[in-house]
Order: structure tokens, then sequence, then C-alpha cells
């Protein structure tokens, strides 16, 4: 038990002054504090103290709250470790983002020691009292707004309030004229808070709140300062080796009055600052010090921006500009130029660059290394000619930057003139004698070599020298007229400045020298062609002769063709075959005319080709005065015979006939076309320039026309003019038509009346009347029988007595045939045949094989032989036997009215004797002849109705009694 | 965006220097008659708005943040025309210049704030006036008057609010120059009556007129202003 017992007052014993120790702990809280308001600041500065510290120094942690409004609203918690020593005031500041006028604060800590030498204690003790900061309480009866000033950057956030003592009613609050939202935060307080705010000006931001029951308008202004950016392109540099000047671009102005920025130049080396006056430079003075270590620091109220640079003196050396340029030694091809520039040290070489600029371009550039003075000398220079020389110079073992340049002009002297004028001539042939106009160019500054002052005309007869003349003519003439005996002369032309006389040109007037390339064609033909406008010139090509030539001229007038020409030419090589002629004075829309001339190894011109061209065409100014012939029903033409086409803007390529009718479709030949005001119309190219005239055809008459005919070159076509109207004629063939038919209705009509008139003698000759059976006159014969039918006997009641064939038709001779006679059935008395007496003969064509004499009017049958089984009243081995039952009489009159006998076949009842006519019963007429009874196959022809008739009656026969 | 207005004011201003002559600091010029010529066209020419109070309004932003209203002059800031023509020729004088300090203060924060040559024009104008009113007062016959209290009304003027704020300084000096220019007006008008009468005359100062007419504002003929005249703005003093 004893060592438990010693382990428990040990135990006692180190636990009771821990506990004691823990204890005081607690107790240690912090106290009196207190809380200042900085309105300026937006903040609340803190302070307390630690009574009864265990130690004299103790790291502690403390836990401060923030509260807003009221207590239980904590906006801010923050924990703060610190070494705190005795008796020492301890501070925090608390920065609030709204202004401490627009609503009372509250404030509490609370602490606990955080040492680590005591790690088992740590626990917080209570909490202080809640600290009160009412800033609202220093408000006057005026309504205000806060904070009272502002300085904020660019794009920041901005919180205000709008303070009263009185209740708000409807707080309206603007920036800059423009209404911002707000929020009511107690009825005292209309808070707002305005969102990346922009510079609007130097002199701020204007912001006011007003409300309706009170018309002060209490405000601030909010200062917004730019933000400030970083400087770009830093960089020093000296140029006399005493003073470094250090430049940068400091970006877009961000100072104002109330933001002033700075700048300030560090160099770490030395440890030297310097402040720049300046924006955007500053000077630093050089000493021994080779390598610098810049650092520049632009600042503002809100932000800092550094740059740094690290360099070698030596590299950045920019020496100065050359001085004391010179030319010279000028000769008329050479020139050496001199200069000087500032010493830099004997370490330093320096690269020179030489530039020679002539008529506005550099014609030499060259680098030249020196010490000091340097020299340069320019060589192959133009004669007469002005220059400007001009160097800059920059270290060499370093490259950093050339100096500015210095210059110098100069000229260099006269030379003789290098180029034979450019001659050209127009020679008039009179009696005896040639009237030459010589035309020269004056030679160009690279030709000249000076100032030319005369030229030399030399002439002399070809092959006579000793007849030279010389005619000088003085500057600036630029040609001269002579009159010279005969048209055979070698002329040479030279110019002279004041160093010397240029070469000659040399050229040889002629008369009828003929073709040199073709001999003995003197009047070769020359020809003629068209030239190409290029829009500022004239193309043109031509076939070079067949021989040598020297060169070639073109020629032509600088003014239209109705101007005094202004001539012109301009000389080509042996070689050219084309040219285009360029010229300020040619117009778009004006004919020019070229004339080729080759130049022959005697220097004489042959004209070769001749050209016409426009530099530029245009499309027509006019359109042809257009006349309409030969109007018709049908068509009409138009004629533009007097329109020039040598005298329009350009070649004319044809024209366009445009027609406009009430018709949909386009005569043939035109196309459909839209007018320029997009009216629709037909239209007709005419390819041919020279055809001045046009037919529009297939037009229908009357009616109403529109035509209008322009002419088109390659530039376009004429203006669009009005049309012209036409109305074609009537129609001319029903004149025609009543020309040629009347005549033929005459005769036509007279004829027809003839015809009704003779009529009923027509219808006699060719359809005479069939006689009917029932109005023969033979009916009245038959009326002793008191048949119900007594007009037609039936042949079974008939019996024959005999038959007799007078002529057999089946065996007839050709002979026989070619004289046809008649086949006869004769009804005779049974055994009777004495001879022909007086009886009823039937002319049976049944058994005649050619037709009877029928007619013009009769029809032809043709024979046939009688189907089998048709068997009848009259059958026989050798054929049918088939009779009309009816007989008639062609030509006749109608039965009953003629006096007609018909007597039908029937056998006398009583008489025996066959050859006796039964004559006792009968009393027959005279004999009768019947025509054209004949039997009709069915089926041959179609039967008319008499043909019908003629069945009837067949059938009539067959059936052995009437049917009707 | 006010650089228009400015460079106007001040090509304006410039002309106008071309025909007015104020003297320079410490050289007189002898005649009264043309020293009171000069000051009758600078006073005329300085109460016109377009020289000082339209450009100020433009550089504050006043006008688009609708407080250009807001202008009106601040009561007994500037003596009115009836407490003028009550004092002598040496107080009118004396009042003259001294009214012009102010003015002077607010072109130089100005020029600090918004630099701009009209500021710095204006200033000018200002000294030229101020030059001619002490050549002027050295050629006033007889013995220098009693100074005597040159407000318009009895006692100072109220002092703006304490500590204003940059806000309430932009509203007070656009106050300050309404009725600066109204003064100026006024004073052109007591400076073309003398020169109307038939010569320098010295009148006494009379308190009690001053007192009288300190409230309210002339409504006798306005002396024939420019064309281009134009009304100052706000409410004139009460």
């Amino acid at each position: 038990m004893a060592p438990v017992a010693v382990f428990q007052a040990a135990f006692l014993l180190a636990w009771l002054p821990l506990s004691t120790y823990q204890s005081e702990a607690v107790l240690s809280e912090p106290l009196s504090l207190s809380v200042h308001i900085n309105s300026t600041q937006q903040s609340l500065h803190l302070k307390w103290s630690v009574h009864n510290m265990t130690h004299p120094e103790l790291q502690m942690a403390f836990q401060i709250e923030i509260s807003r409004m009221n207590k239980s609203n904590v906006i801010w918690v923050e924990n703060y470790t610190t070494t705190v020593h005795q008796d020492q005031t301890l501070r925090r500041m608390w920065k609030s983002e709204l202004p401490l006028e627009c609503a009372t604060h509250f404030v509490r800590i609370r602490g606990k020691e955080d040492d680590p030498r005591m790690p088992q204690r740590r626990v917080w003790s209570s909490w202080s009292s809640w600290v009160k900061a009412d800033a609202q309480s220093w408000l006057g009866p005026d309504p205000l707004v806060f904070p009272k000033e502002k300085q904020v950057e660019e794009g920041s956030d901005v919180t205000l309030c709008y303070v009263s003592r009185h209740v708000q009613s409807h707080v309206v609050c603007t920036l800059n004229g423009i209404p911002v939202p707000g929020e009511q935060l107690d009825p005292h307080v209309f808070v707002v808070t305005l969102r990346n705010i922009s510079f609007v000006r130097n002199t701020g931001s204007n912001f006011f709140c007003e409300e309706d029951r009170n018309h002060t308008q209490p405000g601030l202004v909010i200062f917004v300062a730019k933000v400030l950016e970083e400087p770009k392109g830093f960089s020093c540099e000296t140029r006399d080796w005493k003073t470094l000047n250090c430049t940068w671009d400091p970006g877009s102005d961000t100072d104002s009055w109330k933001f002033p920025s700075q700048r300030n130049l560090f160099e770490s080396f030395s440890g030297k600052n310097q402040s720049c006056e300046q924006k955007n430079w500053c000077s630093w003075q050089v000493d021994s010090q080779k390598i610098y270590n810049f650092t520049l620091l632009a600042k503002n109220v809100f932000r800092e921006r550094r740059v740094t640079l690290l360099f070698h003196l030596a590299h950045r050396v920019h020496p100065m500009t050359p001085f004391n340029v010179a030319l010279k030694r000028v000769s008329a091809t050479n020139a050496t130029m001199t200069w000087t520039v500032h010493p830099l040290g004997n370490n330093f070489t320096l690269l020179c660059q030489v530039e020679l600029h002539g008529e506005g371009r550099v014609v030499q550039q060259h680098n030249v290394s020196t010490w000091g003075n340097g020299q340069y000398s320019f060589r192959g220079l133009a004669p007469a000619t002005e220059y400007r020389a001009r160097v800059r110079c920059a270290t060499a073992q370093h490259f950093w930057k050339w100096s500015e340049w210095a210059d110098q002009e100069f000229s260099t002297l006269q030379a003789a003139p290098s180029t034979a004028p450019d001659v050209w001539r127009s020679v008039r042939p009179t009696l005896g004698s040639c009237n030459v106009t010589l035309f020269w160019k004056p030679l160009s500054r690279s030709q000249a070599h000076g100032e030319i002052q005369f030229y030399t005309v030399a002439t002399e007869l070809l092959h006579t020298p000793s007849s030279s003349q010389l005619f000088p003519i003085p500057s600036p003439a630029n040609g001269t007229e002579l009159s010279l005996d005969g048209c055979s002369h070698q002329i040479r032309v030279t110019a002279s400045n004041g160093a010397g006389t240029s070469p000659a040109s040399m050229m040889v007037i002629a008369r009828d020298l003929g073709d040199p390339w073709n001999p003995g064609n003197q009047t070769a033909e020359v020809k003629e062609g068209r030239a190409q406008g290029t829009g500022d010139g004239v193309s043109m090509s031509w076939k070079p002769p067949p021989g040598n030539v020297l060169g070639y001229v073109v020629e032509w007038c600088d003014g239209p063709q109705d101007s005094p020409c202004d001539l012109r030419w301009e000389s080509l090589g042996p070689n050219a075959t084309s040219t285009v002629i360029k010229s300020d004075a040619f117009r778009p829309g004006v004919q020019y005319n070229f004339r080729i001339y080759g130049i022959s190894p005697e220097r004489m011109a042959y004209l070769l080709e001749r050209k016409t061209g426009y530099s530029q065409e245009l499309a027509p100014a006019d359109n042809p005065h257009v006349t309409v012939n030969n109007l018709t029903s049908h068509s009409f033409t138009l004629s533009w015979e007097d329109y020039a086409t040598d005298a329009q803007p350009g070649f004319i390529r044809g024209y366009r006939v445009y027609l406009r009718s009430q018709a949909e479709q386009c005569l043939p030949g035109f196309t459909k076309a839209v007018l320029p005001d997009n009216t629709a119309c037909c239209k007709h190219d005419i390819d041919n320039p020279e055809q001045k005239t046009f037919m529009v055809k297939n037009l229908q008459p009357e009616s109403f026309y529109e035509f209008l005919v322009t002419p088109h070159t390659r530039a376009g076509e004429g203006p669009a003019q009005a049309f012209t109207n036409v109305i074609t004629t009537r129609d001319q063939h029903p004149r025609v038509l009543i020309r040629i038919l009347l005549p033929m209705v005459f005769p036509l009509l007279l004829l027809t009346i003839l015809c009704y008139v003779k009529s009923q003698w027509i219808k006699e000759t060719c359809y005479p009347d069939i006689p009917d059976p029932h109005k023969s006159s033979v009916l009245s014969l038959l009326k002793p029988k008191e048949s119900p039918h007594p007009s037609i006997m039936s042949v079974r009641d008939c019996v024959p007595d005999a038959l007799e064939v007078v002529n057999k038709a089946a065996r007839r001779s050709l002979a026989e045939v070619e004289r046809p006679k008649h086949d006869y059935l004769h009804l005779l008395p049974t055994g009777s045949s004495a001879g022909l007496g007086p009886g009823i003969c039937f002319e049976n064509l049944t058994y005649n094989q050619a037709a009877p004499d029928a007619g013009p009017c009769g029809p032809s049958p043709a024979p046939h032989p009688a189907p089998p089984g048709q068997g009848g009243l009259l059958t026989s081995p050798g054929g049918l036997l088939r009779s009309p039952s009816y007989v008639n009489s062609p030509g006749e009159s109608p039965a009953g009215e003629a006096p007609l006998n018909y007597v039908s076949q029937v056998a006398p009842p009583t008489s025996g004797h066959k050859d006796s006519p039964p004559t006792a019963l009968l009393e027959l007429a005279p004999r009768s002849e019947y025509r054209t009874q004949m039997a009709v196959p069915p089926g041959l022809a179609s039967p008319t109705p008499d043909e019908k008739s003629h069945l009837w009656a067949v059938s009539l026969l067959d059936a052995g009694g009437p049917r009707r | 965006m006010w650089a228009p207005p400015v460079r106007r004011t001040l090509l304006i201003l410039t002309l106008r220097l071309l025909f007015l002559h104020p003297a320079a600091p410490g050289a007189c010029p002898g005649s009264s008659q043309e020293l009171l010529t000069q000051l009758w066209k600078l006073a005329n020419l300085m109460q016109h708005p377009d020289s000082l109070l339209e450009p100020y309004i433009q550089v504050q932003g006043l006008e688009e943040s609708g407080l250009a209203g807001s202008c009106r002059e601040r009561p007994g800031a500037f003596p009115s025309l009836q407490a003028l023509r009550a004092l002598g020729r040496r107080a009118f004088l004396r009042t003259l210049s001294a009214q012009l300090g102010p003015v002077l203060r607010l072109l130089a924060a100005l020029q600090q704030e918004a630099p701009d040559p009209a500021w710095e024009e204006a200033g000018r104008y200002l000294l030229g006036i101020r030059n001619n009113v002490h050549c002027l007062a050295l050629l006033l016959p007889g013995p220098p008057e009693t100074p005597g209290p040159t407000p318009a009304r009895p006692g100072t003027p109220p002092p703006p609010p304490a500590a204003p704020n940059s806000f309430a300084r932009k509203l007070e000096g656009c106050r300050l120059l309404q009725g600066f220019h109204r003064f100026m007006h006024a004073a052109g008008q007591v400076l073309g009556e003398w020169r109307a009468a038939p010569g320098p005359r010295s009148r006494r100062h009379s308190p009690r007129r001053a007192v009288r007419g300190g409230g309210r504002r002339p409504r006798g003929r306005q002396p024939p202003g420019r064309g281009r005249r134009r009304e100052p703005r706000g409410q004139p003093p009460r």
C-alpha cells in the first residue's frame, strides 16, 4: 500500500499546480476591447489587451466576430494568432465593404493560449462583451450619402448608402444621370452597389440620391482611376557614353490630378534610385559601371508595375549623327564624300552606311568602317546630275542602332550628249524642191549630260558631199523647216551642250526611189488595217519587210482626224514587229491613223502599213436615222444608208434591231431580249456593219410594231432611244380572191340555171322513169278474169304450150359474137311454128354474152350462171331461162300513158297447134320488142333502186305470184 | 467630351482679348475714361455664362448628371445691383475686386483638376479686371473713401456646410459661377451708368440704400447686350 500512497500523493502534488494553471488560463480572457471607426478608410480599428498572463510572453490565438445591424448577424469571423507580451495592447483593423455609416456594427473577441510549450491547454476564453460601433450617431438632420468620397480603380465594385434620420420613401439614386438599383437595408438606409465601375471623366462620376419627400440631393463624386498599365518597350542606350537615356511606352494615360502616377528607376548593382519626371523617359548618368540592371517601377494609388532590363553599356551605344559631310573631287562621273563622327573612345569601330540618291531613289549603297573621319568615293555617276549623298553610323562590334542620317547634295559635271537626237521628218515635194520639216525629241537628262545649247542640221545632196549645208538651231527648239533643192538629200542632226556634241542622227530623203525591199515595185500596195485599243494606248503589229531594216517608225497625228496634225512618231528597233503607242493626247472615242515606216539600210523611210484605231472605243453616241420602206401587210424594210460608220467613237461591229409587238413570240430570226428599262422585246443582230437595210418579215396585217436600230461597238451599243412605231397595212389576199372567183361564179351560176331549166330533158335523157307494172295498160285487158290482182298473172296459172329457142348463144362462133344478135324466146303455140307472125317478142339478154346496146344511160349488166336449185318456171338442161317479169320500153312514157301492149306468157286454153298464136283470146298488138330486160346476178353490184326493181321483178317470177 | 466647348470658349476669349487691353500690373494708363471703358467691356464680357459657367458644367458632368438645375446662386454670395448702385465709386471698385477672389481660387482649382487653357485665360481676364480696378481707383479724385461694407447684405453670407465633399464643392462652384455672372452683369450696368455720367464724381457711401436694395433684383432696363448673350442660368438672388 505504501507505494500506492506515495504515487497518489505525487499525482496530487503534480495535478494541483496544473489545475491552478488551467483555471488561470481561462481567466486570462481578452479584456478592454475598444473599437474605433475610421470613416475615410471605411475600417474598424480594434484594440484589446490581455490581462493576467501567466507568462510575460505567450503565443495566443484570438477569434474576432463582427456583426452588422444586430449582434446575431455575424458577418465576419477572423482567427488571429500572435505572440502577446505582458501589458501589450493588441490592434487589428477590419475593412468594411459597406460604409460604416450605413449600419451599426458590433465586435467581440475571445482568445486562448496557443503556445507550443503548453500544448495541452487550448481552451477558448469566454467572449468579450459586444462593442458597438455606431457611425450613424454622428449624422445630422439632413440625409447623406456615404462614403463622402470614393476613389476606385476602373472595374471595381463600390457599395454606397443613402442614410437619413427619417423613414425613407421612394429613394432614387443616379450615377452620371443614370438611375441605379438599390435595396432598403432598413427604413433609414438605402444601399446601392455599383458593379464594374468605369472611368468617365477626370473630374469624377457624380452620384447622388433623392427621395420624394426630401428635395435635397446628397451625393458624392466617385473618382475612377484607369488601370495602370505595365510599361512596354523599356530600353536604355547611350549616345555619348556619358548619359543613359531610358525610354518606354507607358500605355494609355492614367494620370489625373486625383491619381497621379509615379515612375522610379532603380539600378540594382549600384543601388541607386531615381525618380522620373517624364512619363515615358528618364536619363541616368553613366560612370565607370559597364553592366546595368534597371528596374522601372510605375505606380499609382492602386497598383504597381515593374519591368527590368539588364545590359552591357557597350551593347547599347547609339552613335550620334555624323557631321561635316562634304563632297570633294566631283567630276562628271565621280565624287568623294567625307564625314566626321563623334568620338566614342578608341575601342570603338564604327560601321557607316553610305547611300547615294538620284532622281528620288537609291542608286548606290555602301558600307564603310571607320574610327573617326570617314570617306567614300562614288563612281559611275551620270554627268550633270543632281545627287544626294548621305551617311549614318553604328557600332561595328555590337550593333545596336544606326545614327540619324547626315546628308549632302551635289551635282556632277557636264559631258557631251551620249545619244543622237531622235529625228523624224515630213516631206512635201514641190516644183523643183522639197520642203522638209524636221522634228526631234529633246534628249533626256541621262542622254543630254547637261543642258543642250543648240542643235545642228547638216544637209547634203545625195552623192554630192560638197553640197553640205549647216543650220544651227538654238535650244530649246524641237524642229525646223528646210527648203531643199530636189528631194534627194542626206540630213544629219546633232545636239550640243557645253561639254561637246552628240552623235549624229542621219536620214536620207529621196523621191521615187521605189520600194527597197521590192525593187522595181514603186507603187507597192500599202496594207491598211485596224489597231487595237488598250485603254491608254493603241496596240498594233505589222509584217516586217523581207530585207534588212535599220528600224521602224510609227507616225501619227496627236489629234482628231479633222484637226491640224500634231505630228508624233515613235522610233523602234529593227526587231520590233509590234508596239503599243501611248500618248497623253489620246482621247477615248477618237479615231487615230497610224503609218508604219521601215527604215532601209540606206536610212530611207518607206511606208509599210497604215493602221486605224482607237485608244479606247466607246459605244456609239447616236443611233442611225432609220427610214421605213416597202411597208406591206406582212413586212417592212428598215434602212439607214446614210449612217457613217467611220465617224463613230468605235469600230461599228454591226447593228441590233429591236422589235416590239403585241405578240408573245418573237418573229423568226429574232430572239428575246430585255431592255435596260426591264421591258421585254425581240432583237435581231446584224453582224455586218456594211449592211444598212433590214427587212422585217412575217408580220401580222394591220398590227402595231415598234422598232429601234442601234449600232454596237466593242464598248457597247448605242443609246436606248425611243422606239419608232409602224403599223402594217391591210391584207391583200381577199381582193385577189375576189378578182379570181367572181369571173368563175358567173359562169357557174349560168350553168346551174341552164341545167335547172333543162333538167327535164336531162332527166329524160339520162334517167328515164321506170314503168310501173301496176299502172300498165295491160291490166285493162285482164279485167274479165275478175282476179283480185288483175295486173299480174301468176306464172303457175300459165301452162306454156311450146318453147322455142330462136337462137342458141352457147354455140355461137366468134364471128357471131362480133356481130351481136339478139336472142329471142318466142312464146308460140305448141307445134305451130309457122314463121314469125304477130306476137310478143322477148329479148332475152341472159343468153347474150354481149351487152346490148343500152345507150349512154343504160346499165351494163354482166351475164352470170344461175345458181343451182333456183328452179323456176322455165328450166332446161342447157341453162336457166330467166325472163324479166316485166316489160318496158326505154324511153317510153310511163305505163298507161304510152300505147304499150303488155301480154303475159299464157297458153291458149284451147289451141292445140303449137304454131298458131293464141289469138282467140288475146288480141295482140303488133310485135313489141323488149330491150333491156336482163337478169342481174345478186351481189354483182350494189343494187340501185332500179336494180332492186329488177330483182323484185325476178322474185315475182320465182314466187309465181305477186308479193304485194 | 467637354473639350470642344472649352476650346470654343477659349477661342471666344482670345478673339475678345484682341479688342481689350486690360491694364498690366504696375502700368496704369492715364485716361480714366479708357479704364472705365475697359472695365465695362470686361464686365460685359464676363457676364455671359458661356465664358465660365457652361464650360464648368460641362467639365464637371453636371448637365449629364441632371444637376445643372441645382446651379442656383447662393443668396448673398454676391451683391445685388441695387447694392452696387448704392456704393460709392471706391467702395464699388473695392467690392468688385474682392468678389473676384473666390472665382480666381475656383479657377486655380479647376486648372489643377481639369487642366485647360480656358481656365487660365479666364483667370487672366479676372486679373485684368482687378488691375483696371486698381488703376481706376488711383485716378479717382478726392481723398480715398473710408472703406465701407461691400456685401449687399449686412453681415457675412452664410458659410457653406462644414467639410464639404467633392460633390458639394462641385455644386458650390457651379453656384458661385452662377452668381458671378449675375454679379458681372450688375457691375457692367453700374459701370455703364458711370460711363454715361458727365464725368467721374465721387459718391458717398450710403449704407441705408445698400441695405434697402440688397435683396432685390434690379428691374431697370438692361444695357443692350450682344446678340449672342444668354440669360444666366439658375435663379436670381432673392
